[in-house]
C-alpha cells in the first residue's frame, strides 16, 4: 500500500480538555489510517473518545497533540484561512437530527446555506442543486418547502446527509448517525449511506455503538477505550479473531437476535474509570479479566498480530487470551 | 369474581388505552391482551411509538391525563390470593400494590431515585413503607440489597446521593430499590436502553439471576430485539398499539409468523447474512416507509401500507389468530410464512 491510498492518517492525536477539577484526557495516541474510499468504524462505550477524534480530524475542536494527515497535508499545521478549503472537503453528519438542523429554516435553506459557504452554485443552478441532493436522498423535491419538524427521524437524518453532500466533500465523519433510529429506518438509512458511498467514491469515518451495524458496514474497525486505541484491522479479521480482551468482552456483550447463541459470554466487573483519572499501564487493566501486575507497568504499544491488524495487550499472544478471541 | 389460572401472575385482557387530544384520539393500545406466569420473563418489543410504555403506564396506572384506560382488563393475582381488576381498583388500592407487589424500573434512573436523598436512605424509606422494622434492621436490608445487585462497598454507598454514581451503578441502585420489597412482579422499561453493552450484560445477567433467586416475575419493555432473545421466555410484538405477535422466544425467533416480525429481523444488520463469504456488502432490506400515526390509523390492517404482502382483503382488519399452537398472528396471510 502506498501513502497516497490513504486519505487521512490520524497520527499520535491527543486531545485534553481542561476543567476546574483537573485535565480530561479524552483522546491520548490515537492512531490510524483512513484509506480512500473506504469505511472505517470507530467503536467503544461513552466515553472512550469518539466523538472528539471525529471533531479533531475535522478541526472543529483543535487537538492539543498530533497530526491529521489529509491527503497528504498535516492539517493541524494549517492556518485557519488555509484550512478553509480542506472544510469544503470533509463534512459532518450528526447523531441528533433533532437538534443538528436549524428549526427555523425550511429544508432548501439548510442545504443552501453550505451551497452558499462556498458559493458552489446560485440561481437556477443552486435550485437544481437543491433538488437534486433531495432526490439523491430519497427526499421529494417539494420536501424542500417545509420545516424540520414535518419530518420523521430517519428523514431528518436524510436531510443531514443532504447538506453534508451539498459541498461534494470527499471525506465524512458519521457520528452514530442511525443511533437515534428505529431498526427499520436504520436498515433505510445503511442502504443510502452505501449508495452515496459508492456512487461518490465517499471515504468515511462511521462512529457507532452498535457492533453489529459496524461489522456489516465497515472495511475497517478501531475499538477505543477511554481515549485509547485497544485495537484496529480489517473488520473481518476483527471481528473473526479479536485479540485484545476489551474487544472480546464488547463482542460478547452485545446482544445478536438468536437466542440459540450461546455465546461465552465475558462479564466485565465495573463501570469505566474517570478518564480525569486513567489507570496506569493499560487503561483497560482496571475490568480486564486477564490483567497482571505487569499490566499497571507498562503503557502497551499498539502492536502488529497480523497484516493490518493491531492489538495494544501485552498478552495478546497469551494462550487463554487468544483462546477467548477463538471461542467467540 | 375475577379469576385466574394457577401459574399466572398478570394477565392484561383486550386492553385499551386513548388519549383524548381535543377531537383526536389518539388509540396508544388498543386491544392489547397477553398473560404472565409466574418466575417467567415476558418481552414487549416494538418500534418508538408503538405502545409499549404506554402499556406499562397502564398496568401500574401511572398513566398521567389525558391518558385513560377505556376498556378491557388487568387482572393481577395479589399476595393475598385475590384476584384483583388492576385497572378498576382504587387509587388507594394501587397505591398499596405498587411498589410493594408490582415495582417499576425505567430507562432513566433518576424517574425514580430523588436527587436529595441518599441512596440508603431512599431504600430505607421504602422498605419501611411496606414492612414496619426499625431503622436499624430496615438499612441491614438496604446493605443486603445493594449487594445483590453488585454494588461494591455496599455500606459505603448506602450514603452516597445518586449523583455521586456512574450511570450503570445508579441503574444498579434503582433496581436495588425497586426489588427492597420482593416484589411480585417487576415491570422493567428499557432499562439497559441508554447503557452501554458491558454495563448491559451486567444488568441482564443480574435480573436473570434474581428472577432466579427470588422467583419473581418480569415484564420487559424494550425495542431490541437481541435484549429480546437474551432475556426472554415469551415475545409479546407490538405496532401501532396492537399485538402483532405472540410466542415463546425460541418459537419466535425461529419462524414469524407476522411479515411485520420478520421484517424486523430481516433488516437488522448480520455480517454472516449481509455480506458474501469474500465480504463483500449486499444490500439490507429495509421496511419501507415509517410506522404510521396512532392518532390517524390506516384502514384494516394498520401494517398494510408497509407489506409486502399485502392483498386486498387486508383493508380488512385481522384479528389476532392462532397461527400454530402457542403462536398468534394478527395477519391473514400467517400461515403462508
Ligand atoms: N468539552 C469538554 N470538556 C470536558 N470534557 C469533555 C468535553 N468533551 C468531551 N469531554 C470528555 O471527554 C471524554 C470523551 O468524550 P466523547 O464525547 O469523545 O466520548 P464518546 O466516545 O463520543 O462517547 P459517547 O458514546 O457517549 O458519545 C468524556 O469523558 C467526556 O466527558
Ligand atoms: N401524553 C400523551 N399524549 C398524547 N399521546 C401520547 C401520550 N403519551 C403517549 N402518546 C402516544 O401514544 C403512542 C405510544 O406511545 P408509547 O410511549 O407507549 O410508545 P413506546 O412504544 O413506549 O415508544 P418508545 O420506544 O419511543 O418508548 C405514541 O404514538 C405516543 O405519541
Ligand atoms: S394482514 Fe395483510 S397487510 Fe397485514 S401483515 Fe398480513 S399480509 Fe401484511
Ligand atoms: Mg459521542
Ligand atoms: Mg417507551
Amino acid at each position: 500500500m502506498t501513502d497516497s491510498d490513504i486519505l487521512l492518517r490520524v497520527e499520535n492525536l491527543s486531545k485534553h480538555f481542561p476543567t476546574k477539577s483537573g485535565s480530561v484526557k479524552a483522546v491520548d495516541g490515537v492512531t490510524f489510517d483512513v484509506k480512500r474510499g473506504t469505511i472505517v468504524g470507530l467503536v467503544g462505550e461513552s466515553g472512550s473518545g469518539k466523538t472528539t477524534v471525529g471533531r479533531c480530524t475535522l478541526r472543529l475542536i483543535e487537538p492539543s497533540g498530533g497530526r491529521l494527515i489529509f491527503d497528504g497535508k498535516d492539517l493541524v499545521s494549517l492556518s485557519d484561512r488555509e484550512m478553509r478549503s480542506y472544510r469544503r472537503r470533509m463534512q459532518i453528519v450528526f447523531q441528533d437530527p433533532y437538534s443538528s438542523l436549524n428549526p427555523r429554516m425550511r429544508v432548501e435553506e439548510i442545504i443552501g446555506e453550505a451551497i452558499d459557504t462556498h458559493r458552489l452554485a446560485r440561481g437556477s443552478a443552486r435550485r437544481e442543486r437543491i433538488s437534486e441532493l433531495l432526490a439523491r436522498v430519497g427526499l421529494d423535491p417539494e420536501h424542500g418547502r417545509r420545516y424540520p419538524h414535518e419530518f420523521s427521524g430517519g428523514q431528518r437524518q436524510r436531510i443531514g446527509i443532504a447538506r453534508a453532500l451539498a459541498v461534494e466533500p470527499e471525506f465524512i465523519v458519521a457520528d452514530e448517525p442511525v443511533s437515534a433510529l428505529d431498526v427499520s429506518v436504520q436498515a433505510q438509512v445503511l442502504n443510502l449511506i452505501q449508495d452515496l458511498q459508492q456512487s461518490f467514491g465517499l471515504t468515511m469515518l462511521f462512529i457507532a455503538h452498535d457492533l453489529s451495524v459496524v461489522e456489516y458496514l465497515c472495511d475497517e474497525v478501531v475499538v477505543m477505550y477511554l481515549g485509547r486505541v485497544m485495537e484496529r484491522g480489517p473488520s473481518r479479521t476483527v471481528y473473526a479473531m479479536p485479540r485484545h480482551p476489551y474487544t472480546q468482552a464488547l463482542l460478547s456483550a452485545a446482544p445478536v437476535p438468536n437466542p440459540k447463541a450461546h455465546r461465552q459470554r465475558v462479564i466485565l466487573q465495573g463501570d469505566i474509570p474517570s478518564p480525569m483519572n486513567p489507570p496506569t499501564g493499560c487503561v483497560f487493566r482496571t475490568r480486564c479479566p486477564f490483567a497482571i501486575d505487569a499490566c499497571a507497568e507498562v503503557i502497551p504499544p499498539l502492536d502488529p498480530v497480523a497484516p493490518g491488524h493491531y492489538a495494544a495487550c501485552i498478552r495478546r499472544d497469551d494462550p487463554a487470551v487468544l483462546s477467548q478471541g477463538k471461542r467467540l | 369474581m375475577n379469576s385466574l389460572p394457577a401459574d399466572i401472575v398478570l394477565r392484561v385482557d383486550r386492553l385499551r388505552t386513548h388519549f383524548e387530544l381535543g377531537s383526536r384520539v389518539a388509540k396508544s393500545v388498543d386491544d392489547v391482551s397477553f398473560d404472565v406466569k409466574r418466575g417467567e420473563t415476558v418481552a414487549v418489543v416494538g418500534e418508538s411509538g408503538s405502545g409499549k410504555s404506554v402499556t406499562s403506564l397502564s398496568i401500574m396506572r401511572l398513566l398521567s391525563p389525558p391518558g385513560r384506560i377505556v376498556g378491557g382488563q388487568i387482572l393481577y393475582r395479589a399476595g393475598d390470593g385475590r384476584v384483583l381488576d388492576v385497572a378498576a381498583v382504587s387509587q388507594k388500592e394501587m397505591r398499596r400494590i405498587r411498589g410493594r407487589e408490582i415495582a417499576m424500573i425505567f430507562q432513566e434512573p433518576m424517574t425514580s431515585l430523588n436527587p436529595l436523598y441518599t441512596v440508603g436512605d431512599q431504600i430505607v424509606e421504602m422498605i419501611r413503607l411496606h414492612e414496619p422494622l426499625p431503622k436499624q434492621e430496615a438499612r441491614k436490608r438496604a446493605r443486603r440489597m445493594l449487594e445483590l445487585v453488585e454494588i461494591p462497598a455496599a455500606e459505603r454507598r448506602l450514603d452516597e446521593y445518586p449523583h455521586q454514581m456512574s450511570g450503570g451503578m445508579r441503574q444498579r441502585a434503582m433496581i436495588a430499590l425497586a426489588l427492597s420489597c420482593n416484589p411480585k412482579l417487576l415491570i422493567a422499561d428499557e432499562p439497559t436502553t441508554a447503557l452501554d453493552v458491558t454495563i448491559q450484560a451486567q444488568i441482564l445477567d443480574l435480573l436473570r439471576r434474581l428472577q432466579a433467586e427470588i422467583g419473581m416475575s418480569i415484564l420487559f419493555i424494550t425495542h431490541n430485539l437481541g435484549v429480546v432473545a437474551d432475556i426472554a421466555h415469551e415475545v409479546v410484538v407490538m405496532y401501532a398499539g396492537r399485538v402483532v405477535e405472540q410466542a415463546s422466544s425460541q418459537r419466535l425467533f425461529e419462524r414469524q409468523k407476522h411479515p411485520y416480525a420478520r421484517g424486523l429481523l430481516a433488516c437488522i444488520p448480520d455480517a454472516s447474512r449481509d455480506r458474501t463469504p469474500s465480504g463483500e456488502r449486499l444490500r439490507l432490506n429495509p421496511i419501507p416507509g415509517n410506522v404510521p400515526s396512532v392518532m390517524a390509523l390506516p384502514k384494516g390492517c394498520s401494517f398494510a401500507p408497509r407489506c409486502p404482502l399485502r392483498i386486498p382483503r387486508c383493508e380488512e382488519d385481522p384479528p389476532l389468530l392462532v397461527a400454530e399452537p402457542h403462536h398468534l398472528s394478527r395477519c391473514w396471510r400467517h400461515d403462508e410464512l
